[in-house]
């Protein structure tokens, strides 16, 4: 059995861990370093090393596909991943800067021996002059040792990055030999050669009998190009080794009366077999793969700054695509207790949305006024439970502190030794309480309210139990955090109605083409919008939280509004109909609510609909949660997934009573933290108000 | 006959400097003791050139700058061998070494020295006054090495600023001035001023500055760690050599990268290069990659959890796995 580093690529590199995403990840972990060492290559401290999804090279900024690097995780071979993000990313720099065939030279003689007449003067480009003397071969040709030169070149400050390209190329050699027609044998058998990787002698041994005594003449040639200063020196080298085969009978012979398309056709099947030979083995770097690819490359870079003006940030793309990639391959990775996982993009909510905030305030007044959601009765009702919590306790045995009255009748009791009491360690903030609210479509769908009417109320009533919740914590100096979640394209900060929209747009669009059917899952990404952090003040959050409430209360208004004026209005396209991932937010949740220091952890979701996970999952999460100290109360909103996944549940079907459970659900659980800790005093004790919340574990 | 020493020019440019070694006197009070701070040539030292400049700028002093004081201060990152070069030129003149860290807890009366009370062995006490570091230092001929210049504090700086110029003295309260004997030499070590984490330090005063000439030390280059490993460890096999060679510059250069976005916090000193690498490889002689455990054990470990994915690479770019035959032996 092999060792897992012995263990081939394809074995043991899941197809999850081979998506773009997971890809651009890995290579953001090597990034930093493959920067520096490009800098070192180049020798420019300022050269800019990004992402993009078209590849392009110029003196001061190398701009990487990240899909050139996803292919080669596709390979069978002993390597890491890794290993593979670093030798793919440095394999890519390595021929981004070593490669500049746009020096002029006046056609070389030697590359035209039977010419009859004086060559032109005039300075031409390297890939022009090439394709006069050798046509679509010798270019194909060309490109394949000069692939290999670059790579025997520049690869030796890092041998143990060039071993990786090495196992990649020896165990693809086989299956490429064994393809490849004898012309594309031949330049195969030269790439790896001159590259390196593997001696003249052993080639031969695995070629056919014409090939390995072409091999045979080349040797020389090989060396030579091995050791050759520039792409011209290299071309030359090539149009020699063309020259070798043609004299083995690799390419195909001309007729004398061949016509011009004949021709053609002839020199292109010679580039053809060439190119499928070499291609079927090397890592492809578009900058040396063929003369457009070359041209490409070289002049996307021209294009994209005239079409957009310069890229100022260096890790980022400047396409949508890209973005977005780099958007997702950068989020948290959130583990479920189940084992499974998935990306989690966790983003502040759009500041635009406190534009509604004016509005916002108003509706809410009127909101719980009609919902009976009256603050100061709810900030009555709690505000006993959180101060009992937070009485802070007297110990004994001080030499010093407060004097107890009754200080002579403990000592005497023998209940002190000491008389002074000292209070114990204050327990202000010692709660944390996360709220986490069901941000789909579906929340702003009307429902049926009493007296037949519909109406949405579904996030504007949580939006109010939120608001309502954030008020007290605030007043009682508890931290809490506030978050919206929901399964859509991911608005920025920054993004209004407009800039949401058309980026959306640029977006799922520049993905179907480079990523195919992936791009569903690339802009449909699961999103915790972070609304009111544990860190952020009340003041910063409130009119953000006031405008969702509006947009919330008056979706239709809120639409009308965006469409209206789209550059100003928030994004309100946010809100997508598509089912949630409620267990990713909820450990997210989970997890940020038990690093901070309480000794009461609460966690509130509110959520209309299935997890598009599983319930099971969900349940595990919830109960790992649970475990953990973290009592989390599930609120369904008119649908009872909460009671097969909360063991704390509760199903509302009014807005009143979503409020009121998510009061009551806090209650509960200080009432519980109280009797915990000791603390069972009787104004602690349920009085009036009837616990409504199922306790079913 | 006066002895000598020779001091070479490890680039074969320059002809080599030959100085007279210094003596220690017999009738000095302290001779048994400072004799014995002379330190011993360290078989395994590779000089880089500094020896060589510093012989340079010691004959000048010798022969032509000889009322000016001339102080140097060397001047680089932890672990490029500041401190080894100065011990090792007070070797070879064979002067008494005395390395004084200027801490930023140190105060000038610690460097200087004060009034103690001492027992009078009649139930009382007297004050007598005790020299401090420096102050011992300068009653013979020395090698003094303040080190960490940047750490101390300005104001305690500022009582040697007397030392360092043409006055060459510090006067005591005492009413004694102890001089500058032409037989001592003051050099001062410090690490560069700038974002990285050299707890303590700060910018160096400027009054205090331009009393010394600073030189920069760099990090070692690939060629210079190779022959230093080469004589500290003559029977390593050279793949190793040349493996760990490339792996501290590598390291380094990414630690001297000027964008903050590519460069480590932690550079590949010579005490990792020198010292624990090859300890981890006599450790792990008998694994089956004797050098990857080494460079777990004795410098993944030892560097902030932030750079241990660029050391990572570092190490996969230029080693991914290290020489198949055992470490020592050749």
């Amino acid at each position: 059995m092999r060792s897992r580093e012995e263990a081939l690529l394809s074995e043991i590199l899941p197809p999850e861990d081979r998506v773009i995403e997971a890809v651009v990840a890995r290579y953001q972990r090597v990034a930093p370093a493959v920067t520096r060492f490009a800098r070192s290559l180049a020798s420019n401290d300022d050269l800019r090393i990004r992402l993009g999804s078209q590849a392009s090279a110029e003196p001061g900024e190398i701009v990487m596909d990240p899909g050139v690097f996803q292919a080669a995780y596709a390979r069978s071979a002993p390597v890491t991943p890794s290993e593979v993000a670093l030798a793919s990313a440095l394999h890519e720099v390595v021929h981004m800067v070593a490669t500049d065939l746009d020096e002029h030279r006046a056609l070389p003689e030697e590359w035209f021996p039977d010419a009859g007449e004086p060559l032109p003067e005039d300075p031409v480009s390297l890939l022009d002059a090439l394709d006069k003397a050798g046509g679509p071969a010798a270019e194909a040709m060309f490109f394949s040792i000069e692939d290999a030169r670059q790579e025997s070149q520049n690869f030796d400050l890092y041998p143990g990055a060039r071993s990786v390209l090495a196992d990649l190329y020896l165990a693809s050699i086989p299956g490429a030999m064994g393809r490849a027609r004898p012309m594309g044998q031949f330049a195969l058998a030269c790439f790896l050669a001159v590259g390196g990787y593997q001696d003249v002698d052993t080639l031969q041994q695995r070629s056919e009998v014409h090939v390995s005594m072409a091999l045979e003449e080349a040797r020389d040639l090989i060396d030579d190009a091995r050791e050759a200063s520039d792409g011209w020196e290299t071309a030359g080298v090539a149009l020699q080794l063309l020259a070798v085969a043609r004299l083995h009978g690799l390419l195909t012979e001309a007729s004398p009366d061949e016509s011009k398309t004949r021709r053609e056709d002839r020199e292109k099947a010679d580039q053809n077999e060439i190119n499928t030979g070499v291609d079927s083995l090397r890592l492809m770097s578009p900058i040396v793969q063929d003369a457009d690819s070359y041209d490409q490359t070289r002049k996307a870079m021209q294009a994209a700054e005239s079409l957009q003006g310069r890229p100022d940030d260096a890790q980022t793309g400047g396409d949508p695509a890209t973005e977005q990639i780099l958007r997702v391959s950068e989020a948290p990775d959130v583990h479920l207790p189940t084992g499974q996982g998935g990306k989690l993009l966790v983003t502040p909510l759009p500041s635009r949305f406190s534009n509604y905030a004016d509005r916002g305030f108003e509706a809410l007044e009127t909101a719980a006024r009609r919902w009976e959601v009256g603050e100061r009765h709810i900030s009555g009702e709690l505000y006993p439970l959180f101060v009992a919590n937070q009485r802070r306790g007297l110990q004994s045995g001080f030499d010093a502190g407060d004097l107890s009255p009754h200080a002579a009748l403990f000592l005497g009791a023998g209940l002190y030794q000491r008389m002074f009491e000292r209070r114990s360690l204050p327990t202000r903030r010692a709660y944390s309480i996360s709220l986490l609210v069901d941000g789909s479509a579906s929340m702003l769908q009307p429902r049926p309210l009493p007296g037949g009417v519909k109406a949405p109320w579904a996030m504007a009533a949580a939006t109010l139990g939120a608001w309502t919740l954030a008020r007290l914590c605030d007043e009682l100096q508890v931290e809490f955090e506030v978050a919206l979640f929901n399964r859509a394209f991911a608005a920025r900060h920054d993004d209004t109605e407009q800039t949401y929209v058309q980026r959306a747009h640029r977006t799922k669009g520049a993905l179907r083409r480079s990523q195919g059917s992936a791009a569903d899952r690339l802009t449909r990404t699961v999103n915790h919008y972070v609304l009111k952090s544990f860190d952020n003040r009340w003041e910063t959050a409130k009119d953000e939280l006031a405008g969702l409430f509006w947009t919330a209360a008056h979706p239709a208004d809120a639409a009308v509004e965006a469409r209206r004026n789209p550059a100003s209005a928030p994004p309100v396209s946010m809100f997508e109909k598509a089912a949630n991932v409620d267990e990713l937010n909820v450990q997210h949740a989970a997890e940020r609510l038990g690093r901070r220091p309480a000794t009461v952890r609460m966690l509130v979701v509110l959520a209309d609909g299935m997890t598009r996970g599983s319930v099971d999952a969900l349940a595990a999460t919830v109960d790992g949660a649970e475990h953990g100290g973290i009592t989390v109360l599930g609120i369904g909103i008119g649908d009872d997934t909460v009671t097969n996944a909360y063991s704390r549940h509760q199903v509302v079907e009014r807005p009143d009573e979503l409020t009121r459970a998510m009061i009551h659900g806090v209650r509960s659980a200080l009432r519980r933290s109280i009797a915990l800790t000791g603390g069972d005093t009787w104004w602690a004790h349920v009085s009036q108000i009837e616990n409504t919340i199922t306790r079913s574990a | 006959m006066a002895k000598t020493v020779t001091f070479t020019d490890p680039t074969g440019e320059s002809a080599p400097v030959k100085l007279e070694i210094f003596d220690v006197p017999s009738d000095l009070a302290d001779h048994d003791q400072r004799a014995g701070k002379i330190p011993e040539p360290d078989p395994h030292y590779v000089d880089l050139g500094m020896l060589f400049r510093l012989a340079l700028v010691e004959k000048v002093r010798r022969e032509k700058v000889t009322d000016t004081p001339l102080h140097l201060a060397l001047r680089g990152h932890m672990g490029t061998g500041k401190d080894h070069d100065l011990e090792q030129f007070a070797a070879l003149l064979r002067l008494p070494y005395y390395r004084i860290p200027l801490t930023g807890e140190v105060r000038d009366i610690t460097l200087i020295g004060s009034v103690k009370l001492h027992g009078d062995g009649k139930g009382g006490t007297e004050s007598r006054w005790e020299d401090g570091d420096i102050t011992r230092a300068l009653r013979g001929p020395a090698l003094i090495n303040l080190s960490e210049l940047n750490a101390a504090g300005a104001e305690t700086l500022f009582a040697l600023h007397g030392l360092l110029d043409r006055y060459q003295s510090i006067d005591l309260p005492t009413g004694e001035t102890v001089r500058l004997r032409p037989d001592t030499r003051l050099f001062g070590t410090l690490n560069p001023t700038d974002l990285r984490d050299y707890a303590g330090t700060q910018t160096l005063n400027k009054a205090f500055a331009d009393r010394w000439v600073i030189w920069e030390k760099g990090f070692p280059t690939d060629e210079q760690i190779t022959a230093m490993l080469q004589r500290r460890y003559p029977t390593m096999a050279e793949p190793y050599i040349k493996v760990i060679s490339r792996l501290a510059v590598e390291v380094n250069e990414s630690f001297t990268a000027t964008d903050a976005r590519t460069r480590v916090g932690t550079p590949m000193s010579l005490r990792t290069v020198l010292d624990r690498i090859p300890a981890g490889l006599w450790v792990y002689e008998h694994a089956e990659d004797p050098l990857r455990r080494s460079w777990e054990s004795f410098v993944i470990d030892h560097v902030d959890p932030f750079d241990r994915d660029h050391y990572e690479t570092v190490w996969s770019a230029v080693a991914r796995k290290g020489p198949s035959e055992k470490p020592f032996g050749k």
